[in-house]
């Protein structure tokens, strides 16, 4: 079997809710993805979704490496992308590319078994344990237990993650209503909160322990920056949740200062770390040192597919039970709380042609592109809530404004 | 498809030379060895040139499973056996299974086990290891001169017991190799036999002659100190891991940077479990190299590693039941062909064959610890070895 090309389509669509974090509490209302489509001379084709910013970087790698491979040899290609980016590192967009890349190999060597990936990988359970995961700093405090009941009682998920960071009297308020909406499914809902960056250790440390005196939080994420291992390991000697980090890392070699320091009590991989395979060996290190992993967000949930093969797997965050693009289908099902994966060969995740004809961009939006907010000023400095427009333009859901605030303003 | 059965057949086998380190000099060519086969209801069967009889004590966690969940089945194998823990017998028959389930899971899909496990290139570059404190110096001059007529440029030697030999042996190995290289890679094995500080002074001596590529098993297996302490004190790489079991044992070795090669292998709870400990020094950049094993069978493994350097081939004979296996060296890679699954095919009748033999006697592999270990260098004795 032979690589002959690859094709790649950026499309953008409507948010079913408002979505934003500590960075971004006035939220966004579009998104933005990519299908990538590599090509065999054998009729299989491998999907994969994202990337959409590393276009030439694809067509570079697919064009000077890959036309002419087997892509059941995905370990070595992948090594081989790796080490032709050597000089500048496989960071950013290239390894935005090797990624988007690496799952599309893998998605043709399962079809090629005519199985799916999860078996193709080794696992023998295709029931992973999941999280509801709301990205919901622009809903309001209603909207917070909504959202958590829906996905409990609709859905069955128990555990949930709130984002927080900017005001900790609407933390902690917030934090008790997701855990009532989660009540609706269990008597002990998992609470794990998410502050994506905007503290600094000190800051991370006074906040997480008040809140600790209120609730049992099964893990903090991202308190602090994430290259800040020192900070991230002192944080979890003075709180008692479990420090969770990584989502932001690229590679193996990021990952060594947490381990060798233990500054990451549960490590967070996605196919976005240089693909399903770096997913792979950053999951069996984790499993060396004893630190559980857990599984970020990913379309069509697809990186469930990568659970059932990982001894010290954890949960996966589920951003939504079902695609919510209008392009995408998945053959990853949300049952009773557990992501179950199915029977479809490859990753289960494709699209809708169609759709996908009609969704399609020749370039994305800057409101539905990658990061419109930026970091958000203050961040690791001082504490700097939603503003009134902020707050205004979050109330305005999902049928409202997309509104970004001007940099470097002080009052925001 | 799902797991009906197994089979296991057990023999001991003359090997073409006896084989011997510094704990047992005199060596033995004896040697127990087993072969597994794990069946399903399709008809296809996995094989592992291994096995004891703890695998009946683990096949019911298996049983009427998918044998293409192999990793999730190692998981569930690793978990039944936890208050014991993952060693002994009883990792050795997870081992087994391990690579018999990977052997169905290649063959189910029609191919080679290095594609299974994603490899780009069927080969994995090889270096030569006498396990030959028993062979004169001829014999060692003839074993790597044969190594080196196929490409290999470096090798490694059983070592430990007298400086005096050690130098005038290494000197051998790096003559032979000398044709393929001028500077050939030279790795050193005392299979800790010494102390740390008997390790950091032997090894300097040694390398006021030779430039050591690593030294292996300086000190025992669990002494991350003693192996840190040698590592900081020598010019070449330390190596060690053979002896343990899994990746909880090789933590503090990787953690206390006390390792700079990790020596891989089957040992570790088999390719499922190799895999894992490799991927674990991926992340602290320490290179890894797979052990010998007859007919190279954990060669697909280290062609798939990004980290592998080279692999040890000692090509003593354990292949006597095999009618075939599907790999050869050239140019100083084993280089694997495209027959599905590990590529052996076992012989019925070699088996049999085997199994009707009366040695006699029982195999002196695996080696006892020998008199004085850590402790003082007990010399060769007269007659211990037909070279002294």
């Amino acid at each position: 079997m032979k690589i002959t090309g690859y094709a790649i389509t950026l499309y953008e669509f409507p948010l079913n809710r408002r979505m934003g974090d500590a960075n971004s509490p006035s939220g966004r209302i579009r998104g933005a993805s990519n299908v990538l489509e590599l090509f065999t001379d054998e009729g299989i084709t491998g999907i994969s979704f994202g990337g959409g910013g590393a276009g030439p970087q694809i067509k570079s790698m697919v064009e000077g490496m890959l036309i002419g491979e087997d892509p059941r040899r995905v370990t070595g290609l992948w090594k081989r992308m790796v080490d032709r980016a050597f000089k500048a590192g496989h960071d950013g967009v290239v390894n935005d590319a090797i990624a988007v890349l690496d799952v599309a190999l893998w998605d043709i060597k399962a079809k090629a078994n005519n199985e799916p990936l999860w078996k193709t990988l080794g696992g023998s359970n295709p029931k992973v344990h999941a999280y509801a995961s709301g990205l919901d700093s622009p809903l309001s405090d209603d909207g917070i237990e909504d959202w958590y009941g829906m996905m409990a009682t609709d859905w069955g998920f128990k555990g949930g993650k709130l984002k927080v960071g900017l005001d900790q009297d609407a933390d902690l308020r917030r934090i008790g209503r997701m855990k009532k909406g989660l009540e609706r499914a269990t008597d002990k809902p998992i609470l794990y909160i998410d502050a994506n960056e905007v503290w600094n250790p000190k800051m991370a440390i006074r906040k997480v322990r008040e809140m600790e005196e209120q609730f049992d939080i099964a893990w903090v994420e991202e308190p602090a920056r994430r290259w800040d291992f020192l900070g991230l390991r002192r944080i979890s000697d003075q709180i008692k949740a479990p420090v969770c980090a990584g989502e932001n890392l690229d590679s193996l070699g990021d990952f060594l200062p947490y381990f060798h320091n233990r500054s990451a009590d549960v490590v967070q991989v996605s196919h976005g770390m240089t693909g399903i395979t770096c997913a792979l060996q950053l999951a069996d290190a984790a499993y060396g040192f004893e630190l559980p992993i857990t599984l970020g967000g990913s379309p069509g949930n697809m990186n469930a597919q990568l659970a059932p093969c990982i001894p010290n797997f954890l949960t996966l965050e589920a951003q939504n039970a079902e695609p919510d693009d209008g392009v995408m289908t998945s053959d990853i099902k949300i049952v009773d709380g557990w992501a179950i994966c199915g029977d479809q060969p490859g990753t289960g995740v494709s699209f809708d042609a169609e759709a996908l004809a009609k969704q399609k961009v020749q370039t994305v939006t800057a409101s539905a592109g990658p990061s419109p907010f930026g970091r958000r000023p203050g961040a690791g400095l001082w504490d700097n809530p939603p503003s009134k427009e902020e707050a205004a333009a979050a109330a305005t859901g999902v049928t409202g404004e997309h509104y970004v605030p001007a940099h470097g303003s002080k009052t925001q | 498809m799902k797991i009906t059965g197994y089979r296991l057949e057990k023999f001991t086998q003359q090997l073409d030379r006896a084989i011997g380190d510094s704990n047992f000099p005199a060596g033995d060519d004896l040697m127990d060895m087993a072969i597994l086969w794990i069946d399903t209801d399709e008809g296809i069967s996995g094989i592992a040139p291994a096995g004891n009889d703890a695998v009946a004590s683990l096949f019911h966690v298996i049983e009427g499973k998918d044998p293409r969940g192999v990793v999730g089945l190692w998981k569930d194998m690793v978990d039944w056996v936890h208050k014991g823990n993952n060693e002994g017998a009883v990792n050795g028959a997870i081992a087994a299974i391990d690579v018999a389930l990977w052997d169905l899971k290649a063959k189910i899909a029609d191919e080679p086990l290095w594609q299974t496990l994603g490899a780009r290139e069927p080969r994995a570059k090889a270096y030569a290891s006498d396990i030959g404190y028993n062979l004169s110096d001829d014999e060692l001059h003839t074993f790597y001169t044969r190594m080196a007529d196929v490409g290999v440029d470096g090798g490694k030697i059983k070592i430990g017991l007298n400086m005096k030999d050690d130098l005038r042996r290494i000197g051998i190995m790096n003559d032979a190799f000398k044709k393929v290289k001028d500077r050939p890679y030279l790795m050193i094995d005392t299979n800790e036999y010494w102390s740390p500080k008997q390790a950091i002074r032997y090894i300097n001596q040694i390398e006021q002659h030779f430039d050591i590529f690593w030294a292996e098993e300086p000190a025992r297996r669990w002494d991350y100190d003693g192996l840190r302490q040698v590592s900081r004190n020598v010019s070449a790489a330390v190596a060690s891991g053979e002896n343990l079991n899994d990746v909880g044992q090789m933590y503090p070795l990787i953690s206390q940077q006390a390792i700079d090669v990790a020596n891989v292998g089957f040992g570790h709870s088999g390719i499922t479990g190799a895999r894992q400990v490799a991927n674990m020094c991926y992340a602290y950049e320490i290179p890894v190299t797979m052990m010998n094993c007859s007919a190279n069978f954990m060669a697909p493994l280290a062609a798939a590693l990004p980290n592998h350097n080279m692999m040890e081939v000692v090509d003593p004979g354990r292949e006597g039941a095999f009618e075939s296996w599907d790999n050869h060296i050239e140019d100083g890679w084993i280089v694997m062909g495209n027959k599905p699954g590990l590529g052996i095919e076992v012989s019925e009748k070699k088996l049999k064959a085997l199994q009707a033999v009366e040695f006699g006697r029982k195999p002196g592999f695996p080696f006892p610890r020998r008199e004085g270990a850590g402790l003082w260098i007990k010399d060769i004795e007269p007659g211990e070895v037909s070279w002294k």
